[in-house]
């Protein structure tokens, strides 16, 4: 085991001096960050796409207190909002538009919506109202006697009147958007706290006795970059294992490089360990240039945090195994490195890694999900992105369960004998 | 004779339908240069890979510094240096840290400075390995086997691609090591190189092993003795004498050739051919590994390696 270092320490020179090396590590993911993330959206804030079905109409207008809501969410600036015609059926809708099935985030607002609002804040108010009532009551001692009885008298006729209205209830919209999209839930978080700031505004209360600063889940000034980093990140860490990790094996296995180590006591496991961590190394350098990077060009804000450097670490470690496996079974170079590009290029672009995966067809997501590098990038956005690693415990157990299952199977085909 | 390092018995390794080593048999002295010496396929390298412990021999024994190959791969491989075939080191390492490295994995700290001058690549220390000559990176693979300072050194094939003058100097080195005291074993198909270089030699051919001996054992054996020729005015008087020592004469024009089994039986009759000396031209010459060869498998190996 004492060997681990200096070997580890051997392929890290190694590696850093073989400029073909450095390029596709380093500077070949950095042109790609550089090319999508001005393609998909330029460098300004993002703004999510929210179609709005208005259910609440007069006379085939919107009545006004829907139109006030909808003119509130769209004030916020995060919003793309396009109304969609309440005589539409969502459902076949999303079905007929292919296109429109990626980012379908629909707000329903029901009829009546105006209607309930009114009597709800009505109701809301004169409890507000009675409730006051009832305060003075307490310091009724220094009231003049005629007062306190008209007071209580008008008490009175408001608790018969409210018996009389009818029974107010709260207004329930209707938020639709696909199970596995992300943003969706900053677009929730978005228009629940313009739910909040616009039921203040209607019961009246202006001057708040208490604040607080609701900061929607996640929101966190989100750039293009953002949300393409961690995916990114994920992608050239698999290129690294896949398709670097393999072409080095076979190299060093083809030029006698393995044969001579083999010949020392230094043991296979050893050997296998110091690649890891040469892999392992090199995603923590990559993750590091990426964020540097993203942050100088693209404003990006999203900062490994503990768990998403234990993630890469696990996503490092399956790559570089799979690398080992490709690169230790094969024996020609030159067949070795079209395998690792046979698997990584595909895995690449199927797993969504580069786009939302709601822009593919429907069996194409299927088969990302059966790729390591779907739950290495979704759950690497979960907790870059959404900042919820327990958003991230299917990736972890995935990625957990995958880096060991790699690294047995490295070790078992790795060939210190009969080379 | 001296300690046996090496004691190989009915070794055989065979690998799905090719018998690659057939029962070969031979030890190895302390402080000798041994090589195995014949065309490629011969076997050699299996062998040599076996006693390393890279492969795993199917049938016979195999003892190395007093350890079985198959039971003590850890004792053998700290005690053994290695320069394996069509030899590689880290090739963006420079030479000083691949031998390092090596170092290193045997977690000893010998003094580099003085192996690399011994070897005559200290000049080219900071070098990276990929730069380097072909004459050059095998020195360097001698400087990474001999890191450990181990007592007997493999060298599988460590001339095979180099320019004569290369080859020369890796003599050389190989020279070096004999006089520190090491055991060296080597490869080769270079005829001349085991002839000049080796003390005991081992002719292998698909995968058997024909003959082992001195080197000087093996050429008076099978060299085809000793040539004495002659060349002058008066020629009979020598042919007649040279008649009277060996039936083997040969007269061209005016030159006789004596051939002689032994070194022995040529310098009696040398001694009589320099008393009545006519101003004679006399040239001696011996078989060499060459002639060995040749004599005992009826063929030729070519520079390649290859069997003619």
């Amino acid at each position: 085991m004492r060997s681990i270092i200096p070997v580890f320490t051997a392929l890290i020179k190694g590696w850093l001096r073989t400029k073909t090396g450095i390029f596709f590590s380093f500077l070949f993911p950095l042109m790609l960050l550089l090319l999508f993330g001005t393609i998909f959206g330029g460098t300004g804030t993002q703004k999510y796409t929210l179609f709005i079905q208005n259910f609440d109409l007069e006379d085939g207008k919107q009545t006004e207190l829907s139109e006030a809501f909808i003119n509130a969410l769209e004030s916020t600036n995060i919003f793309e909002i396009r109304k969609l015609d309440p005589e539409i059926d969502i459902n076949t809708y999303v079905k007929e538009n292919p296109s429109f099935e990626y980012n379908y985030r629909i707000l329903k607002i029901p009829k009546g919506f105006e209607k309930k609002l009114y009597e709800k804040s009505m109701t809301i108010r004169l409890n507000v109202i009675l409730s006051t009532f009832s305060d003075f009551e307490k310091y009724s001692g220094s009231m003049n006697p005629d007062d306190l009885k008209a007071m209580r008298e008008g008490k009175e006729k408001l608790t018969q009147l409210m018996e009389n209205l009818p029974a107010s209830e709260s207004v329930e919209l209707i938020f639709l958007a696909e199970e596995n999209d992300m943003s969706a839930m900053a677009v929730e978080g978005i228009i629940e706290s313009v739910i909040n700031a616009f039921n203040n505004r209607l019961i009246g209360v202006e001057e708040q006795a208490m604040t607080i600063t609701a900061e929607p889940l996640a929101e966190k000034n989100m750039t293009p970059g953002d949300y393409y980093l961690p995916g990114y990140i994920a992608a050239f860490i698999m290129t690294n294992g896949v398709i670097g990790a393999t072409a080095t094996i076979s190299e060093l296995r083809r030029n006698g490089t393995v044969k001579r180590l083999a010949a020392t006591p230094l043991s296979k496991s050893s050997w296998i360990l110091s690649n890891i961590l040469q892999q392992t190394t090199l995603a923590f350098m990559l993750t590091a240039v990426m964020v540097i990077f993203g942050w100088i060009i693209f404003d990006v804000h999203a900062l490994p945090n503990i768990y998403a450097i234990l993630l890469i670490f696990m996503g490092a470690v399956t790559f570089s195994s799979i690398g080992m496996i490709l690169g230790g079974v094969i024996k020609d170079v030159e067949a070795a490195s079209g395998a690792g590009n046979a698997i990584a290029f595909p895995m690449m672009f199927l797993s969504g890694a580069f786009w939302p995966i709601e822009m593919m067809p429907g069996y194409l997501q299927t088969i990302a999900k059966f790729l390591p590098l779907y739950y290495f990038h979704d759950g690497l956005r979960s907790i870059m992105i959404m900042d919820n690693p327990s958003g991230a415990s299917l990736s972890f157990l995935i990625m957990g369960i995958l880096s060991a299952v790699f690294i047995v199977i490295a070790t078992k085909v790795t060939r210190w004998k009969e080379l | 004779m001296s300690e046996k390092v090496i004691e190989v018995q009915d070794l055989v390794k065979v690998y799905k339908d090719v018998t690659a080593v057939d029962k070969i048999s031979f030890d190895v002295y302390q402080g000798e240069i041994f090589s195995l010496v014949g065309p490629n396929g011969a076997g050699k390298t299996t062998t040599v890979e076996i006693l390393e412990c890279l492969r795993n021999p199917t049938e016979g024994d195999a003892k190395v510094l007093g350890f079985d190959v198959r039971k003590d791969e850890k004792e053998i491989k700290k005690r053994i240096g290695v320069m394996p075939q069509e030899f590689n080191a880290f090739e963006r390492l420079t030479v000083k840290e691949n031998v390092e490295l090596i170092a290193k994995i045997y977690g000893v700290k010998p003094d580099i400075e003085n192996i690399l001058r011994e070897l005559g690549v200290w000049e080219a220390k900071n070098r990276q390995f990929h730069k380097l000559s072909g004459g050059m990176q095998r020195r360097v693979g001698i400087c990474m086997a001999l890191a450990s300072d181990p007592e007997l050194l493999f060298l599988d094939e460590p001339t095979t691609g180099l320019d004569p003058q290369a080859r020369k100097e890796t003599w050389e080195v190989i020279r070096t090591l004999k006089k520190m005291g090491k055991t060296v074993f080597l490869t080769s198909h270079y005829m001349e190189e085991v002839e000049r270089l080796c003390d005991r030699a081992g002719v292998m051919v698909k995968g058997k092993l024909i003959a082992t001996d001195k080197i000087r054992n093996l050429i008076s054996k099978y060299g085809g003795g000793i040539k004495v020729s002659v060349e002058g005015r008066n020629i009979e008087k020598a042919e007649k004498m040279l008649k009277s020592f060996t039936e083997k004469v040969l007269h061209e024009k005016n030159t006789v050739i004596g051939k002689f089994k032994t070194r022995e039986e040529a310098s009696k009759a040398l001694a009589q051919l320099y008393q009545l000396s006519d101003g004679y031209k006399i040239e001696i010459t011996e078989g060499g590994m060459d002639d060995v060869f040749s004599q005992l498998t009826g063929g030729r190996v070519d520079d390649r390696g290859e069997l003619i």
